[in-house]
């Protein structure tokens, strides 16, 4: 096991059939990997049928994790990635719009605005983005992942995920603007 | 130090945002420092600032309680025997617990063996041997 990742003991138990083990890395990451499959699939309901799958295969593989190259945070962000994209696509075959919870726009500069209506209008801008600029986005800022980890998720270079990410930034200010005006 | 220059400042300032923490580490030093000398940097790092506000305006929900139940409810766990099963397993752990006992005596006598006959062997060498020529003599 590799002595810097901060998982890697907890990881150990939870395959020796620990289930204080197991409680103890679901506190620890079940909210991250539900906001991240929240703000990727922009549907609350999809994202928790996400995270069961996604730990189903934590409990299969925790027995047998050998830490390579990868942080076992790492790997599980690459599983819950790959199941996101995976319903994303098939939502685009079957040709429905990409849609936050809300479908209505609201304005968000009112000086009273409350916080939830502005995290509303944000989460609503962030599922209008370009779904490849969408994941640099959440993957970077919400998730706190370096570039590297990032770009490798996304199998691209760090000069494309710098380039996804500016115009991500530039088109959630403009569309969050145009709800205001 | 990474070089840096208002063309790549802009580009990380736009990608990255206004807070240095999360710029990439081997360019932070520099673009940090770049920040500080350049007054071109500060409005760069304003607009980033607002973009970043907005981003971290959204919230999502904390799991649910069922969610996380059913999820710890899938975890593995070591295995309890009950009844049954505990007494078939005691009495088969009885069972291989007489056979290997068997097993471990005969592997031992075994084992023991050229062990105690060397024993012998040296007690005899150690021990003078005995002249029976005299007790022959007086009878």
């Amino acid at each position: 096991m590799i002595s810097d990742d901060p998982d890697g003991e907890l990881v150990r138990r939870v395959g020796e059939g620990d289930v204080q083990a197991a409680e103890a890395l679901v506190a620890r990451k079940l909210p991250r990997m539900t906001a991240l499959a929240h703000r990727l699939l922009g549907d609350r309901t999809e994202a928790e049928d996400v995270v069961q799958e996604l730990f189903l295969r934590v409990w299969k593989s925790a027995a047998a994790w050998r830490p390579g190259a990868a942080k076992f945070d790492t790997w599980m962000h690459r599983v819950a990635f790959n199941l996101c994209t995976d319903r994303l696509r098939r939502r685009r075959e079957v040709a429905l719009p990409e849609t936050w919870d809300a479908p209505d726009p609201q304005p968000l500069a009112d000086a009273a605005i409350s916080a939830e209506q502005q995290s509303d209008a944000v989460g609503r801008a962030l599922a209008e983005l370009a779904p490849r600029q969408r994941e640099a986005i959440v993957l970077t800022y919400y998730q706190e992942l370096p570039n590297r980890e990032v770009a490798a998720l996304m199998g691209i270079g760090v000069d494309a995920l710098e380039s996804l990410l500016a115009r991500g930034r530039r088109a959630l200010k403009a569309r969050l603007e145009e709800t205001d005006g | 130090m990474a070089e840096m220059d208002l063309t790549r400042f802009e580009v990380l300032v736009a990608a990255y945002g206004a807070t240095p923490n999360r710029w990439p580490e081997e360019e932070r030093a520099a673009a940090e420092a770049f920040a500080r000398a350049d007054p071109r940097a500060a409005a760069l790092l304003a607009e980033a600032d607002s973009i970043d506000a907005l981003l971290f305006a959204h919230r999502v929900a904390e799991p649910s309680r069922t969610l996380r139940a059913m999820v710890i409810e899938a975890a593995p766990r070591k295995r309890r025997l009950t009844g049954r099963a505990r007494l078939w397993w005691t009495g088969i752990g009885i069972a291989l617990a007489g056979a290997s006992g068997m097993l471990a005596g005969s592997a031992a006598t075994a084992a023991l063996e050229p062990i105690s006959a060397n024993v012998l062997m040296y007690s005899h060498d150690d021990v003078p041997a005995l002249d029976y020529s005299a007790e022959e003599n007086a009878l």
